[in-house]
Protein backbone atom coordinates (compact mmCIF):
# COMPACT_ATOMS: atom_id res chain seq x y z
CA UNK A 1 0.00 0.00 0.00
CA UNK A 2 2.73 2.19 0.56
CA UNK A 3 4.81 1.80 -2.58
CA UNK A 4 0.81 2.89 -4.29
CA UNK A 5 0.89 6.08 -2.60
CA UNK A 6 4.74 7.08 -3.46
CA UNK A 7 3.89 5.77 -6.98
CA UNK A 8 0.94 8.26 -6.96
CA UNK A 9 2.53 10.96 -5.42
CA UNK A 10 5.21 10.96 -7.69
CA UNK A 11 2.87 10.50 -10.91
CA UNK A 12 0.90 13.39 -9.25
CA UNK A 13 4.25 15.57 -8.84
CA UNK A 14 5.77 14.69 -12.56
CA UNK A 15 2.87 15.35 -14.23
CA UNK A 16 1.80 18.98 -12.17
CA UNK A 17 5.41 20.24 -13.51
CA UNK A 18 4.11 19.50 -16.68
CA UNK A 19 1.51 21.70 -16.46
CA UNK A 20 3.80 24.51 -15.23
CA UNK A 21 6.46 24.02 -17.99
CA UNK A 22 6.09 26.20 -21.08
CA UNK A 23 6.13 24.93 -24.81
CA UNK A 24 10.83 25.07 -25.34
CA UNK A 25 10.72 23.16 -21.84
CA UNK A 26 7.92 20.98 -22.04
CA UNK A 27 9.82 19.34 -25.32
CA UNK A 28 13.23 18.96 -23.37
CA UNK A 29 11.39 17.75 -20.14
CA UNK A 30 8.79 15.00 -22.36
CA UNK A 31 12.42 13.63 -23.97
CA UNK A 32 14.13 13.52 -20.27
CA UNK A 33 11.45 11.07 -19.38
CA UNK A 34 11.23 9.31 -22.29
CA UNK A 35 15.25 8.62 -22.39
CA UNK A 36 14.76 7.68 -18.72
CA UNK A 37 12.18 5.23 -19.54
CA UNK A 38 14.63 3.78 -22.55
CA UNK A 39 17.13 3.75 -19.76
CA UNK A 40 15.68 1.83 -17.24
CA UNK A 41 14.78 -1.00 -19.32
CA UNK A 42 17.91 -1.28 -21.11
CA UNK A 43 19.67 -0.99 -17.67
CA UNK A 44 18.19 -4.48 -16.84
CA UNK A 45 18.96 -6.11 -20.04
CA UNK A 46 22.47 -4.22 -20.56
CA UNK A 47 23.14 -3.85 -16.73
CA UNK A 48 21.49 -6.55 -14.36
CA UNK A 49 21.08 -9.21 -17.18
CA UNK A 50 24.48 -8.62 -18.57
CA UNK A 51 23.40 -8.71 -22.19
CA UNK A 52 25.45 -6.72 -24.62
CA UNK A 53 22.98 -5.52 -26.96
CA UNK A 54 22.87 -2.48 -29.22
CA UNK A 55 19.49 -2.77 -30.16
CA UNK A 56 17.14 -1.18 -27.66
CA UNK A 57 16.88 2.12 -29.44
CA UNK A 58 16.00 0.37 -32.50
CA UNK A 59 13.57 -1.77 -30.79
CA UNK A 60 12.14 2.42 -29.45
CA UNK A 61 11.77 2.94 -33.45
CA UNK A 62 10.00 -0.05 -34.55
CA UNK A 63 7.63 0.77 -31.97
CA UNK A 64 7.34 4.49 -33.06
CA UNK A 65 7.13 3.57 -36.53
CA UNK A 66 4.89 0.49 -36.24
CA UNK A 67 2.15 2.88 -34.79
CA UNK A 68 2.34 5.48 -36.77
CA UNK A 69 2.29 2.99 -39.61
CA UNK A 70 -0.49 0.77 -38.49
CA UNK A 71 -2.64 4.23 -37.48
CA UNK A 72 -1.99 6.29 -40.38
CA UNK A 73 -1.86 3.42 -43.05
CA UNK A 74 -3.36 0.53 -42.37
CA UNK A 75 -6.12 2.63 -40.50
CA UNK A 76 -5.81 0.52 -37.15
CA UNK A 77 -7.97 1.95 -34.21
CA UNK A 78 -5.24 2.61 -31.16
CA UNK A 79 -5.42 0.04 -28.84
CA UNK A 80 -5.26 -2.31 -32.01
CA UNK A 81 -2.19 -0.58 -33.34
CA UNK A 82 -0.10 -0.38 -30.51
CA UNK A 83 -0.70 -4.88 -29.21
CA UNK A 84 0.10 -4.95 -32.82
CA UNK A 85 3.52 -2.92 -32.58
CA UNK A 86 3.82 -4.90 -29.00
CA UNK A 87 3.51 -8.32 -31.26
CA UNK A 88 5.50 -6.88 -33.34
CA UNK A 89 8.26 -6.12 -30.86
CA UNK A 90 8.05 -9.78 -29.65
CA UNK A 91 8.42 -11.53 -33.00
CA UNK A 92 11.35 -9.27 -33.62
CA UNK A 93 13.35 -9.99 -30.27
CA UNK A 94 12.38 -13.77 -30.13
CA UNK A 95 14.14 -14.12 -33.96
CA UNK A 96 17.27 -11.85 -32.67
CA UNK A 97 17.57 -13.19 -29.15
CA UNK A 98 16.79 -17.13 -29.60
CA UNK A 99 19.13 -18.19 -32.00
CA UNK A 100 21.84 -15.09 -30.42
CA UNK A 101 21.61 -16.51 -26.91
CA UNK A 102 22.85 -20.05 -27.98
CA UNK A 103 26.09 -18.62 -28.87
CA UNK A 104 28.58 -16.45 -26.59
CA UNK A 105 27.53 -12.96 -25.57
CA UNK A 106 29.46 -11.93 -28.31
CA UNK A 107 27.13 -13.02 -31.15
CA UNK A 108 24.35 -11.03 -28.99
CA UNK A 109 26.15 -8.14 -29.35
CA UNK A 110 26.56 -9.12 -33.21
CA UNK A 111 23.42 -9.94 -34.20
CA UNK A 112 21.61 -6.60 -32.39
CA UNK A 113 24.24 -4.18 -34.25
CA UNK A 114 23.15 -5.94 -37.66
CA UNK A 115 19.74 -5.71 -36.51
CA UNK A 116 20.01 -1.62 -36.00
CA UNK A 117 21.67 -1.01 -39.27
CA UNK A 118 19.55 -3.60 -41.15
CA UNK A 119 16.31 -1.34 -39.31
CA UNK A 120 18.04 2.13 -40.96
CA UNK A 121 18.14 0.47 -44.62
CA UNK A 122 14.63 -0.85 -43.99
CA UNK A 123 13.63 2.91 -43.20
CA UNK A 124 15.83 4.81 -45.49
CA UNK A 125 14.30 1.94 -48.46
CA UNK A 126 10.76 1.60 -47.50
CA UNK A 127 9.15 3.88 -50.19
CA UNK A 128 5.71 5.39 -48.82
CA UNK A 129 5.15 3.12 -46.09
CA UNK A 130 8.43 4.15 -44.17
CA UNK A 131 9.00 7.73 -45.94
CA UNK A 132 12.29 6.98 -46.87
CA UNK A 133 14.94 9.39 -45.73
CA UNK A 134 12.43 12.01 -44.82
CA UNK A 135 10.80 9.96 -42.82
CA UNK A 136 6.99 10.44 -42.02
CA UNK A 137 5.25 13.60 -40.57
CA UNK A 138 2.37 15.78 -40.46
CA UNK A 139 0.11 13.06 -38.84
CA UNK A 140 -1.66 13.46 -35.15
CA UNK A 141 -2.38 11.34 -31.93
CA UNK A 142 -5.92 10.39 -32.40
CA UNK A 143 -8.63 11.00 -30.09
CA UNK A 144 -8.94 8.41 -27.39
CA UNK A 145 -12.78 8.06 -26.24
CA UNK A 146 -13.22 11.74 -27.20
CA UNK A 147 -10.28 12.95 -25.32
CA UNK A 148 -7.54 14.88 -27.15
CA UNK A 149 -4.36 13.99 -25.52
CA UNK A 150 -1.91 17.19 -26.23
CA UNK A 151 0.13 19.78 -24.87
CA UNK A 152 0.27 18.93 -20.48
CA UNK A 153 -2.10 15.86 -21.12
CA UNK A 154 0.09 14.14 -22.90
CA UNK A 155 3.15 14.79 -20.43
CA UNK A 156 1.07 13.10 -18.13
CA UNK A 157 0.88 10.21 -20.62
CA UNK A 158 4.68 9.93 -20.95
CA UNK A 159 4.77 10.34 -17.13
CA UNK A 160 2.83 7.34 -16.92
CA UNK A 161 5.27 5.23 -19.04
CA UNK A 162 8.00 6.44 -17.05
CA UNK A 163 7.19 5.56 -13.58
CA UNK A 164 5.34 2.43 -15.38
CA UNK A 165 8.53 1.30 -16.49
CA UNK A 166 10.17 1.95 -13.41
CA UNK A 167 7.45 -0.22 -11.39
CA UNK A 168 8.01 -3.01 -13.61
CA UNK A 169 11.45 -3.33 -14.05
CA UNK A 170 12.22 -2.43 -10.48
CA UNK A 171 9.69 -5.14 -9.51
CA UNK A 172 11.32 -7.63 -12.08
CA UNK A 173 14.91 -6.93 -10.16
CA UNK A 174 13.72 -7.82 -6.99
CA UNK A 175 11.98 -11.01 -7.93
CA UNK A 176 13.14 -14.44 -8.90
CA UNK A 177 13.70 -13.13 -12.21
CA UNK A 178 16.16 -10.56 -11.65
CA UNK A 179 18.08 -12.93 -9.23
CA UNK A 180 18.09 -15.08 -12.04
CA UNK A 181 19.28 -12.70 -14.73
CA UNK A 182 22.23 -11.30 -11.97
CA UNK A 183 23.37 -14.85 -11.44
CA UNK A 184 23.59 -15.63 -15.21
CA UNK A 185 25.67 -12.36 -15.53
CA UNK A 186 27.74 -13.32 -13.03
CA UNK A 187 28.32 -17.10 -13.70
CA UNK A 188 25.84 -18.85 -16.11
CA UNK A 189 27.36 -22.33 -14.91
CA UNK A 190 26.65 -22.15 -11.87
CA UNK A 191 22.99 -20.38 -12.36
CA UNK A 192 22.64 -23.16 -14.24
CA UNK A 193 23.49 -25.75 -11.93
CA UNK A 194 20.72 -23.73 -9.43
CA UNK A 195 18.26 -24.83 -11.94
CA UNK A 196 18.04 -21.74 -14.07
CA UNK A 197 17.46 -22.22 -17.47
CA UNK A 198 20.38 -20.14 -19.38
CA UNK A 199 19.17 -19.36 -22.47
CA UNK A 200 15.78 -19.02 -21.67
CA UNK A 201 15.48 -16.38 -19.22
CA UNK A 202 18.72 -14.54 -21.62
CA UNK A 203 15.53 -14.80 -24.32
CA UNK A 204 12.73 -13.36 -21.52
CA UNK A 205 14.59 -10.79 -20.37
CA UNK A 206 15.55 -9.33 -23.87
CA UNK A 207 12.30 -9.66 -25.23
CA UNK A 208 10.57 -8.06 -22.12
CA UNK A 209 12.83 -4.75 -21.98
CA UNK A 210 13.07 -4.31 -25.86
CA UNK A 211 8.82 -4.38 -25.62
CA UNK A 212 9.38 -1.84 -22.94
CA UNK A 213 11.35 0.24 -25.99
CA UNK A 214 9.06 -0.52 -28.06
CA UNK A 215 6.50 0.83 -26.14
CA UNK A 216 7.82 3.72 -24.95
CA UNK A 217 8.28 4.03 -29.07
CA UNK A 218 5.18 4.20 -29.50
CA UNK A 219 4.77 7.32 -26.72
CA UNK A 220 7.29 9.01 -28.62
CA UNK A 221 5.84 8.95 -32.05
CA UNK A 222 3.40 11.42 -30.79
CA UNK A 223 5.51 13.82 -29.36
CA UNK A 224 6.95 15.56 -32.60
CA UNK A 225 4.75 13.77 -34.38
CA UNK A 226 7.94 13.18 -37.06
CA UNK A 227 9.58 10.01 -37.26
CA UNK A 228 12.86 10.00 -39.42
CA UNK A 229 15.92 7.57 -39.80
CA UNK A 230 18.55 9.33 -38.29
CA UNK A 231 16.68 9.97 -35.07
CA UNK A 232 16.80 6.35 -34.46
CA UNK A 233 20.52 5.45 -36.11
CA UNK A 234 23.61 3.90 -33.61
CA UNK A 235 24.59 7.07 -32.03
CA UNK A 236 21.66 7.44 -29.61
CA UNK A 237 21.91 3.82 -28.97
CA UNK A 238 25.29 4.42 -28.03
CA UNK A 239 24.07 7.03 -26.16
CA UNK A 240 22.07 4.74 -24.21
CA UNK A 241 24.42 2.68 -23.63
CA UNK A 242 26.85 5.37 -21.94
CA UNK A 243 23.35 6.92 -20.04
CA UNK A 244 23.56 3.25 -18.27
CA UNK A 245 26.99 3.25 -17.92
CA UNK A 246 28.27 6.49 -16.57
CA UNK A 247 24.65 6.66 -14.27
CA UNK A 248 26.00 3.11 -12.83
CA UNK A 249 25.30 -0.09 -14.13
CA UNK A 250 22.99 -2.07 -12.68
CA UNK A 251 21.48 0.29 -11.02
CA UNK A 252 18.04 2.20 -11.58
CA UNK A 253 18.73 5.36 -9.70
CA UNK A 254 22.17 4.90 -11.84
CA UNK A 255 19.43 4.86 -14.84
CA UNK A 256 17.76 8.22 -13.78
CA UNK A 257 20.76 9.62 -13.12
CA UNK A 258 22.51 9.10 -16.22
CA UNK A 259 19.97 9.51 -18.20
CA UNK A 260 19.18 12.83 -16.98
CA UNK A 261 23.06 13.76 -16.75
CA UNK A 262 23.62 13.23 -20.56
CA UNK A 263 20.32 13.87 -21.78
CA UNK A 264 21.04 17.81 -19.80
CA UNK A 265 24.39 18.23 -20.42
CA UNK A 266 25.04 19.26 -24.22
CA UNK A 267 21.86 21.65 -22.96
CA UNK A 268 23.86 23.28 -20.73
CA UNK A 269 27.70 22.93 -22.51
CA UNK A 270 26.43 24.32 -26.48
CA UNK A 271 25.90 27.66 -25.20
CA UNK A 272 29.57 27.54 -23.42
CA UNK A 273 31.47 25.48 -25.94
CA UNK A 274 29.21 24.71 -28.88
CA UNK A 275 29.34 21.28 -31.21
CA UNK A 276 32.29 20.41 -28.52
CA UNK A 277 30.08 19.02 -26.10
CA UNK A 278 30.76 15.46 -27.95
CA UNK A 279 34.18 15.49 -26.21
CA UNK A 280 33.42 16.33 -23.03
CA UNK A 281 31.07 13.18 -23.32
CA UNK A 282 33.95 11.28 -23.92
CA UNK A 283 35.52 12.94 -20.66
CA UNK A 284 33.20 12.37 -18.56
CA UNK A 285 33.01 8.79 -19.35
CA UNK A 286 36.66 7.86 -19.26
CA UNK A 287 36.59 9.92 -15.51
CA UNK A 288 33.64 7.88 -14.60
CA UNK A 289 35.40 4.58 -15.31
CA UNK A 290 38.75 5.24 -13.86
CA UNK A 291 37.39 7.18 -10.97
CA UNK A 292 34.13 5.41 -10.27
CA UNK A 293 33.31 2.35 -11.69
CA UNK A 294 30.02 1.73 -10.28
CA UNK A 295 29.09 4.90 -11.80
CA UNK A 296 27.48 8.26 -10.80
CA UNK A 297 25.25 6.41 -8.27
CA UNK A 298 28.49 5.16 -6.73
CA UNK A 299 29.26 8.50 -5.72
CA UNK A 300 26.10 8.38 -3.30
CA UNK A 301 25.62 5.18 -2.44
CA UNK A 302 27.92 3.31 -0.78
CA UNK A 303 26.66 -0.62 -1.25
CA UNK A 304 26.88 -1.61 -4.63
CA UNK A 305 23.61 -3.75 -6.36
CA UNK A 306 20.26 -3.84 -7.61
CA UNK A 307 18.78 -0.27 -6.57
CA UNK A 308 16.79 -1.49 -4.69
CA UNK B 1 29.41 -45.16 11.79
CA UNK B 2 29.96 -48.77 10.94
CA UNK B 3 27.53 -50.77 13.06
CA UNK B 4 24.95 -48.93 12.35
CA UNK B 5 22.23 -49.72 9.83
CA UNK B 6 23.33 -48.27 6.58
CA UNK B 7 20.70 -46.44 4.28
CA UNK B 8 21.36 -49.12 1.04
CA UNK B 9 19.32 -51.68 3.44
CA UNK B 10 15.87 -49.55 2.82
CA UNK B 11 13.65 -50.15 -0.47
CA UNK B 12 14.75 -48.62 -4.35
CA UNK B 13 18.14 -46.72 -4.86
CA UNK B 14 17.43 -42.50 -5.32
CA UNK B 15 20.15 -42.67 -7.90
CA UNK B 16 21.39 -45.77 -9.77
CA UNK B 17 24.25 -45.56 -12.74
CA UNK B 18 24.71 -48.90 -14.88
CA UNK B 19 27.28 -49.21 -17.49
CA UNK B 20 27.87 -45.55 -17.61
CA UNK B 21 30.34 -44.95 -20.16
CA UNK B 22 31.72 -41.78 -21.39
CA UNK B 23 34.64 -41.11 -23.88
CA UNK B 24 36.81 -38.51 -25.35
CA UNK B 25 37.84 -39.39 -29.00
CA UNK B 26 40.29 -42.46 -28.53
CA UNK B 27 40.31 -42.03 -24.24
CA UNK B 28 37.86 -43.58 -22.32
CA UNK B 29 36.94 -41.53 -19.23
CA UNK B 30 34.70 -43.38 -17.56
CA UNK B 31 33.83 -47.36 -18.34
CA UNK B 32 30.74 -49.18 -17.81
CA UNK B 33 30.50 -47.50 -14.24
CA UNK B 34 27.75 -49.27 -12.22
CA UNK B 35 26.35 -48.05 -8.57
CA UNK B 36 23.98 -47.26 -6.49
CA UNK B 37 22.88 -44.42 -4.18
CA UNK B 38 20.19 -44.86 -1.57
CA UNK B 39 18.27 -41.69 0.14
CA UNK B 40 20.66 -40.53 2.90
CA UNK B 41 23.50 -42.52 2.22
CA UNK B 42 26.66 -40.43 1.76
CA UNK B 43 28.60 -42.14 -1.07
CA UNK B 44 32.31 -41.83 -1.58
CA UNK B 45 33.50 -41.56 -5.25
CA UNK B 46 37.67 -41.85 -5.13
CA UNK B 47 40.26 -42.74 -7.26
CA UNK B 48 43.68 -41.35 -8.19
CA UNK B 49 44.16 -38.44 -10.63
CA UNK B 50 42.33 -38.82 -13.93
CA UNK B 51 40.22 -41.99 -12.42
CA UNK B 52 37.30 -40.53 -13.88
CA UNK B 53 35.80 -39.35 -10.88
CA UNK B 54 34.68 -35.66 -11.94
CA UNK B 55 33.70 -36.96 -15.51
CA UNK B 56 31.47 -39.46 -13.45
CA UNK B 57 30.33 -36.58 -11.51
CA UNK B 58 30.22 -34.05 -14.18
CA UNK B 59 27.49 -36.42 -16.47
CA UNK B 60 25.57 -37.05 -13.01
CA UNK B 61 25.11 -33.02 -13.06
CA UNK B 62 23.97 -32.92 -16.30
CA UNK B 63 27.47 -30.94 -17.52
CA UNK B 64 28.29 -33.94 -19.66
CA UNK B 65 26.49 -36.00 -21.60
CA UNK B 66 27.07 -40.35 -21.10
CA UNK B 67 28.40 -41.79 -24.27
CA UNK B 68 26.36 -44.69 -23.40
CA UNK B 69 25.03 -46.55 -19.99
CA UNK B 70 21.89 -45.15 -18.13
CA UNK B 71 21.48 -42.60 -15.17
CA UNK B 72 18.24 -43.11 -13.07
CA UNK B 73 16.61 -40.90 -10.36
CA UNK B 74 14.28 -42.42 -8.39
CA UNK B 75 13.65 -45.03 -11.29
CA UNK B 76 12.98 -41.61 -13.73
CA UNK B 77 15.76 -42.06 -16.83
CA UNK B 78 17.65 -38.57 -16.03
CA UNK B 79 20.90 -39.04 -18.13
CA UNK B 80 21.94 -36.77 -20.72
CA UNK B 81 19.84 -33.88 -19.96
CA UNK B 82 21.51 -30.87 -19.00
CA UNK B 83 22.41 -29.03 -15.52
CA UNK B 84 19.41 -27.01 -15.47
CA UNK B 85 17.04 -29.79 -15.33
CA UNK B 86 19.16 -32.15 -13.25
CA UNK B 87 18.47 -29.25 -10.61
CA UNK B 88 14.77 -29.41 -11.39
CA UNK B 89 14.87 -32.89 -10.48
CA UNK B 90 16.62 -32.28 -7.38
CA UNK B 91 19.84 -32.76 -7.87
CA UNK B 92 22.37 -29.62 -6.96
CA UNK B 93 25.80 -29.58 -7.01
CA UNK B 94 28.60 -27.85 -5.07
CA UNK B 95 31.62 -26.72 -7.31
CA UNK B 96 35.47 -27.80 -6.65
CA UNK B 97 36.25 -23.56 -6.72
CA UNK B 98 33.45 -21.88 -4.93
CA UNK B 99 31.22 -20.79 -7.58
CA UNK B 100 29.53 -17.81 -5.70
CA UNK B 101 27.45 -14.73 -7.04
CA UNK B 102 29.48 -12.08 -6.20
CA UNK B 103 27.97 -8.71 -6.11
CA UNK B 104 25.23 -10.35 -4.30
CA UNK B 105 24.56 -11.06 -0.24
CA UNK B 106 24.39 -14.40 0.62
CA UNK B 107 20.76 -14.16 1.58
CA UNK B 108 20.32 -13.72 -1.98
CA UNK B 109 22.86 -16.48 -2.93
CA UNK B 110 21.02 -18.86 -1.29
CA UNK B 111 17.52 -17.43 -2.68
CA UNK B 112 19.22 -18.40 -6.24
CA UNK B 113 19.17 -21.80 -5.00
CA UNK B 114 15.41 -21.84 -4.49
CA UNK B 115 15.27 -20.88 -8.02
CA UNK B 116 13.17 -23.65 -8.91
CA UNK B 117 10.60 -23.56 -6.07
CA UNK B 118 9.71 -19.92 -6.64
CA UNK B 119 9.87 -19.50 -10.47
CA UNK B 120 6.52 -18.28 -11.10
CA UNK B 121 4.18 -16.19 -13.69
CA UNK B 122 6.51 -13.28 -14.61
CA UNK B 123 3.05 -11.64 -15.01
CA UNK B 124 2.07 -11.92 -11.11
CA UNK B 125 6.01 -10.29 -10.50
CA UNK B 126 5.01 -7.75 -12.54
CA UNK B 127 1.69 -7.00 -11.18
CA UNK B 128 2.77 -7.61 -7.93
CA UNK B 129 0.33 -10.53 -7.06
CA UNK B 130 0.09 -11.03 -3.35
CA UNK B 131 1.00 -14.79 -3.81
CA UNK B 132 4.58 -13.53 -5.42
CA UNK B 133 4.98 -11.22 -2.62
CA UNK B 134 4.12 -14.23 0.30
CA UNK B 135 6.52 -16.92 -1.27
CA UNK B 136 9.78 -14.08 -1.52
CA UNK B 137 8.73 -13.57 2.00
CA UNK B 138 8.99 -17.20 2.81
CA UNK B 139 11.97 -17.86 0.48
CA UNK B 140 13.53 -14.90 2.31
CA UNK B 141 13.30 -16.54 5.91
CA UNK B 142 13.74 -20.22 4.69
CA UNK B 143 17.26 -18.60 3.28
CA UNK B 144 17.71 -16.79 6.73
CA UNK B 145 17.36 -20.58 8.38
CA UNK B 146 20.13 -22.35 5.94
CA UNK B 147 22.43 -19.34 6.79
CA UNK B 148 21.73 -20.71 10.30
CA UNK B 149 22.64 -24.16 9.87
CA UNK B 150 25.50 -23.51 8.17
CA UNK B 151 26.47 -20.91 10.67
CA UNK B 152 26.62 -17.95 8.52
CA UNK B 153 23.58 -16.03 9.98
CA UNK B 154 25.67 -13.49 11.50
CA UNK B 155 26.99 -12.33 7.99
CA UNK B 156 24.09 -12.97 5.76
CA UNK B 157 23.58 -9.47 4.08
CA UNK B 158 26.86 -8.96 3.51
CA UNK B 159 28.16 -9.44 0.00
CA UNK B 160 29.66 -12.99 -0.87
CA UNK B 161 33.42 -11.20 -2.00
CA UNK B 162 33.78 -10.68 2.12
CA UNK B 163 33.94 -14.02 2.87
CA UNK B 164 36.97 -16.69 3.67
CA UNK B 165 37.00 -19.53 0.87
CA UNK B 166 36.11 -22.06 3.96
CA UNK B 167 32.84 -19.80 4.68
CA UNK B 168 32.29 -19.76 0.51
CA UNK B 169 32.53 -23.84 1.34
CA UNK B 170 29.39 -23.42 3.66
CA UNK B 171 27.48 -21.08 1.45
CA UNK B 172 27.78 -23.43 -1.07
CA UNK B 173 26.29 -26.13 0.96
CA UNK B 174 23.25 -23.87 1.82
CA UNK B 175 22.60 -22.71 -1.41
CA UNK B 176 22.53 -26.22 -2.40
CA UNK B 177 20.15 -27.18 0.10
CA UNK B 178 17.61 -24.41 -0.84
CA UNK B 179 16.32 -26.31 -3.72
CA UNK B 180 15.34 -29.41 -1.36
CA UNK B 181 17.16 -31.04 -3.16
CA UNK B 182 17.08 -35.33 -3.35
CA UNK B 183 20.81 -35.46 -3.94
CA UNK B 184 23.11 -33.48 -3.73
CA UNK B 185 27.07 -33.97 -5.26
CA UNK B 186 29.93 -32.45 -3.66
CA UNK B 187 32.96 -31.82 -5.54
CA UNK B 188 35.94 -32.13 -3.14
CA UNK B 189 34.16 -30.15 -0.34
CA UNK B 190 37.33 -30.34 1.60
CA UNK B 191 39.85 -28.88 -0.61
CA UNK B 192 41.52 -25.79 0.56
CA UNK B 193 39.75 -25.91 3.87
CA UNK B 194 41.67 -25.69 7.41
CA UNK B 195 41.30 -29.34 9.80
CA UNK B 196 38.39 -27.01 11.55
CA UNK B 197 36.36 -26.18 8.78
CA UNK B 198 36.58 -30.00 7.46
CA UNK B 199 35.07 -31.18 10.72
CA UNK B 200 32.36 -28.48 10.61
CA UNK B 201 31.56 -29.36 6.91
CA UNK B 202 31.77 -32.93 7.92
CA UNK B 203 29.45 -32.42 10.70
CA UNK B 204 27.18 -30.89 7.99
CA UNK B 205 27.18 -33.37 5.20
CA UNK B 206 26.34 -35.70 8.02
CA UNK B 207 22.91 -33.56 9.29
CA UNK B 208 22.32 -33.27 5.25
CA UNK B 209 21.87 -37.03 4.99
CA UNK B 210 20.09 -37.24 8.37
CA UNK B 211 17.75 -35.05 6.27
CA UNK B 212 17.54 -38.11 4.41
CA UNK B 213 18.82 -36.10 1.13
CA UNK B 214 21.62 -38.62 -0.58
CA UNK B 215 25.27 -37.06 -1.04
CA UNK B 216 27.03 -38.16 -3.09
CA UNK B 217 30.94 -37.13 -2.55
CA UNK B 218 34.09 -37.03 -4.59
CA UNK B 219 37.09 -35.96 -2.41
CA UNK B 220 40.78 -36.40 -2.16
CA UNK B 221 41.04 -36.42 1.41
CA UNK B 222 40.83 -39.76 2.12
CA UNK B 223 40.77 -39.13 5.53
CA UNK B 224 38.00 -36.99 5.37
CA UNK B 225 36.01 -39.00 3.25
CA UNK B 226 36.31 -42.30 4.69
CA UNK B 227 35.29 -40.94 7.97
CA UNK B 228 32.18 -39.68 6.36
CA UNK B 229 31.33 -41.91 3.78
CA UNK B 230 28.66 -45.00 4.53
CA UNK B 231 29.74 -46.55 1.26
CA UNK B 232 32.74 -45.77 -0.97
CA UNK B 233 33.45 -46.84 -4.94
CA UNK B 234 37.20 -46.54 -5.83
CA UNK B 235 37.68 -45.83 -9.69
CA UNK B 236 40.84 -46.43 -11.22
CA UNK B 237 41.49 -45.84 -15.01
CA UNK B 238 37.46 -45.01 -15.49
CA UNK B 239 36.72 -48.69 -14.06
CA UNK B 240 35.50 -49.45 -10.51
CA UNK B 241 38.10 -51.54 -9.12
CA UNK B 242 35.92 -51.68 -5.33
CA UNK B 243 33.19 -51.08 -3.56
CA UNK B 244 32.49 -51.11 0.07
CA UNK B 245 32.41 -50.05 3.72
CA UNK B 246 34.97 -47.83 4.34
CA UNK B 247 36.71 -50.24 6.70
CA UNK B 248 36.41 -52.87 3.31
CA UNK B 249 38.07 -50.03 1.49
CA UNK B 250 41.03 -49.48 3.75
CA UNK B 251 42.04 -53.06 3.14
CA UNK B 252 41.32 -53.64 -0.02
CA UNK B 253 44.46 -54.90 -2.18
CA UNK B 254 43.30 -53.38 -5.10
CA UNK B 255 42.61 -50.09 -3.77
CA UNK B 256 45.98 -49.97 -2.26
CA UNK B 257 47.83 -50.82 -5.22
CA UNK B 258 46.01 -48.61 -7.37
CA UNK B 259 46.95 -45.44 -4.86
CA UNK B 260 50.32 -46.54 -4.08
CA UNK B 261 50.94 -47.01 -7.85
CA UNK B 262 49.63 -43.54 -9.01
CA UNK B 263 50.38 -41.48 -6.07
CA UNK B 264 52.94 -41.71 -3.06
CA UNK B 265 51.39 -38.59 -1.02
CA UNK B 266 48.21 -40.69 -0.41
CA UNK B 267 47.99 -44.12 0.94
CA UNK B 268 44.88 -45.78 0.90
CA UNK B 269 45.14 -47.26 4.41
CA UNK B 270 43.76 -43.54 5.86
CA UNK B 271 45.39 -41.39 8.60
CA UNK B 272 47.40 -39.41 6.14
CA UNK B 273 46.69 -37.41 3.26
CA UNK B 274 48.34 -34.44 0.94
Amino acid sequence: MKTVVQAALVIVVLSAIGFLLGPWQTDIYRKLLLWIALALSYNFLFGVAGQVAFSHFTFYGIGAYAIVILVTQVGMPLPLAALAGVALCVVLALAVAIPATRLDGFYLALATLALAQLFIVFLNEGGAVTGGTGGLASYRLPDIAGVTLSGPRYTVVIVLLTTLTWGVISRLDRSWFGRACRAIRDNPQAAAAMGIDVARTRVIAFTLTSVLAGIAGMVYAFVDNTVNPPIFGLENAFLLLFMVIIGGSGSQFGAVIGATVLYLLPFVLAPLIGHHHALVFGVVMLAVILVQPRGLVGLVKSRPGAGQ
Amino acid sequence: MSGQTTPQDRGQPLLTVRALTRRFGGLVAVSGLDFDLHAGEILGLIGPNGAGKSTTFNMIAGTLTPTTGDIHLAGRPVGGLPPHEMAARGVMRTFQHNNLFAGMSLRENVMIGMHVGLASSLLGVITGRAAVRESEGAARRRADELLDFVGLADVREHDVTTLSFGQGRLLEAARALAGEPRLILFDEPAAGLAPAECDRLGRILQQIAARGIGVLLIEHDMRFLLELAHRVVVLDHGERIATGTPEEIRHDRSVIAAYLGSSARTTAAGGTDA
